[in-house]
């Protein structure tokens, strides 16, 4: 348990490694904004590309961005169908009426179980899943057999269509930008960033300093508290404790004879903490100097400068379109 | 008067019971001083309260003149730092670089001097190449001398470990220890708090504590020639010591040595 990885800062070397922290959130935000006034599809394509380009540039891993997606991946299935389902403008393209009967619902537990068995093998469970959807439909439709409950009718709409594939594009643009964000700043500097950025918060009696101490403290204690999770878990499995088996109860039982132990370290581990810190004359609110000082360079300028001018052309077209 | 100056000491964290009672103890500056005592003695206590984590009820502790308060807390801790027993629970940067610079931050030392002095300290406690490592990367004894370097790098003169080796490994344990022996001599203060007499016996003077009183304090050879001092306060004295004192200086008489085997072999 060396090695657990927070955030997914992968280190590296490119244009937004040396961008300071606060230029890569501002830009992210400014972009982001800058996605959403835009109008149709073909803009967003456009947008899409400058995307691709610049993670080419930065030399962003591809493999990674996609993989930072998957998280997301029942949201944007989600909005997909949501927008098929219930946006009912535009030209008709589909119109099926949809049996739900004694054999289609028999239909749907076997496909139900089926989908359960192959996700159990682990690979391509998002095609599953699209599968699955897909198969539900196709069932609903094509087994009108049986004592029929009720039926009802699946209508697509070009506009329908035309939404899903916009606010998708939208999605992937969003996530993109951010897991850039989150791949090549590492989660010290982006607290810092933030805590630079949240400083005239002063004024309504926010202090930004004691949020991103709380946040540096919390990443450097989480891997030394999962490692003690993992050596409690291992000293009850000698005793005979099963984390994976067992009945609810069970599993409840043993949960709280990890979180009860894990408490009590955890509390004497911030008191102790609380007295390292205060022994080295740490005195809250008190100003301090920093080890990382976050310096504009000339990357930052440019960057700046280019997500203005996109923020700039997005309001353009917004006012012409 | 001596550089530190422990005076009439008394602490309870209830307000009933008494940890500490009276406690009257004089450091000289370069000095390695033991304080020695069994668990529950009252041993953090006291260190805690002579970095002025804890207010005393009564009695006051003083650094070269200046009595410690509340005022004072701040510009004391400049010359007296703390290493803990647990070296996961003290050390509070994401790095070994973060870590070092912690006090620094907090006394608004400029970012350049910090750097220069994370270079110095870190190459003297032998962590120089793990300046951008994490702390659940290093082992324990590397935890501890990051938390030296961190405290060196405040420029202090004073340095009190808590049974900060208590949760090391022998070798660990040594290896560290030579650390504190290079900067004792390099005229640090050590004051070493343990309830292990082997590592006691670093010192030249040991300060015993019992149930929260000094029980006895001086050269650790003439405490050791009194081995009762150790059974009183529960402490085990190791076997050498033992015959050492069974022999009582004088040249090993084979009556005296066959005796004394003889009666810690049937106590055993
Ligand atoms: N925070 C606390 N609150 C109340 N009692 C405490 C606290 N810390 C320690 N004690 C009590 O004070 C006594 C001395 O503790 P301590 O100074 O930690 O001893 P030592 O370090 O020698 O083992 C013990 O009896 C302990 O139970
Ligand atoms: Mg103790």
């Amino acid at each position: 348990m060396k090695n657990i990885v927070i955030g997914q800062y992968i280190p590296g070397k490119g244009l937004f490694y040396r961008m300071d922290p606060r230029t890569k959130i501002i830009s992210v935000i400014t972009l982001m904004i800058a996605i959403f006034l835009l109008g149709s599809i073909p803009q967003l394509l456009v947008a899409f590309s400058v995307c691709a380009v610049m993670m080419w540039v930065g030399n962003i891993p591809v493999k990674r961005v996609i993989r930072g997606m998957k998280p997301l991946i029942i949201l944007l299935l989600f909005t997909f169908f949501f927008q098929i389902f219930f946006n009912k403008e535009g030209k008709l393209l589909l119109d099926e009426v949809m049996h739900v009967t004694v054999v289609s619902v028999l239909g749907i537990v076997l496909w139900t179980i089926i989908w359960r068995l192959l996700a159990r093998i682990g690979k391509f469970k998002t095609v599953l899943l699209l599968a699955y959807i897909m198969g539900i439909f196709v069932l609903f439709r094509f087994l009108p057999f049986g004592y029929s409950f009720t039926t009802f009718r699946f209508a697509i709409y070009e506009k329908g269509i035309e939404m899903s594939i916009f606010v998708i594009i939208r999605l992937v643009i969003i996530i993109s930008l951010s897991t850039v964000l989150t791949l090549t700043t590492k989660p010290t500097d982006l607290t810092q960033g933030l805590e630079s950025l949240m400083r005239p918060l002063k004024i309504i009696g926010i202090r930004s300093e004691d949020f991103a101490l709380i946040i540096s403290i919390s990443l450097r204690y989480i891997p030394t508290i999962l490692d003690e999770a993992f050596k409690i878990m291992a000293a009850q499995a000698s005793r005979g404790a099963d984390f994976a088996e067992g009945k609810l109860k069970d599993k409840v039982k043993q949960v709280i004879s990890l979180l009860v132990p894990m408490f009590i370290i955890a509390f004497k581990r911030s008191e102790d903490l609380a007295d390292a810190m205060e022994s080295r004359n740490f005195v809250p609110g008190k100003p301090r100097t920093r080890i990382h000082e976050l310096r504009f360079g000339w990357t930052d300028i440019g960057v700046g400068v280019f997500t203005l001018a996109a923020l700039a052309l997005t309001i353009v077209l917004k006012v012409i379109g | 008067m001596s550089y530190i100056e422990v005076k009439d000491l008394s602490f309870s964290y209830t307000g009933k019971r008494m940890i500490l009672k009276d406690i009257s103890l004089s450091i000289e500056k370069g000095e390695w001083v033991a304080i020695l005592g069994h668990n529950g003695s009252g041993k953090s206590t006291l260190a805690k309260a002579m970095v002025g984590l804890l207010e005393p009820n009564q009695g006051t502790i003083a650094y070269d003149g200046v009595v410690l308060t509340n005022d004072t807390a701040y510009d004391i801790r400049k010359k007296v730092g703390i290493v803990f027993q647990n070296p996961d629970n003290q050390f509070v940067g994401v790095t070994v670089r973060d870590d070092i610079a912690f006090g620094m931050e907090n006394l608004m030392v400029p970012q350049k001097q910090m750097l220069e002095m994370i270079d110095f300290y870190s190459e003297k406690v032998g962590m120089k190449d793990f300046l951008d490592k994490e702390p659940s990367t290093l082992s324990g004894g590397q935890k501890q001398r990051v938390a030296i370097a961190g405290i060196l790098a405040m420029q202090t003169q004073v340095i009190i470990f808590d049974e900060a080796t208590s949760m090391l490994d022998p070798y660990a344990r040594r290896d560290l220890i030579e650390y504190i022996q290079k900067l004792n001599q390099e005229g640090i203060t050590v004051i070493m708090i343990t309830h292990d007499i082997n590592e006691a016996m670093y010192a030249n003077r040991l300060v015993i504590l019992k149930d929260g009183t000094i029980f006895s304090d001086g050269d650790k050879w003439s405490l050791f020639k009194q081995p009762e001092i150790f059974e009183n306060s529960h402490l085990e004295l190791p076997f050498s010591l033992k015959l050492a004192a069974a022999l009582d200086d004088s040249l090993p008489e084979e009556k005296a040595v066959k005796d004394f085997l003889w009666q810690s072999i049937s106590n055993t």
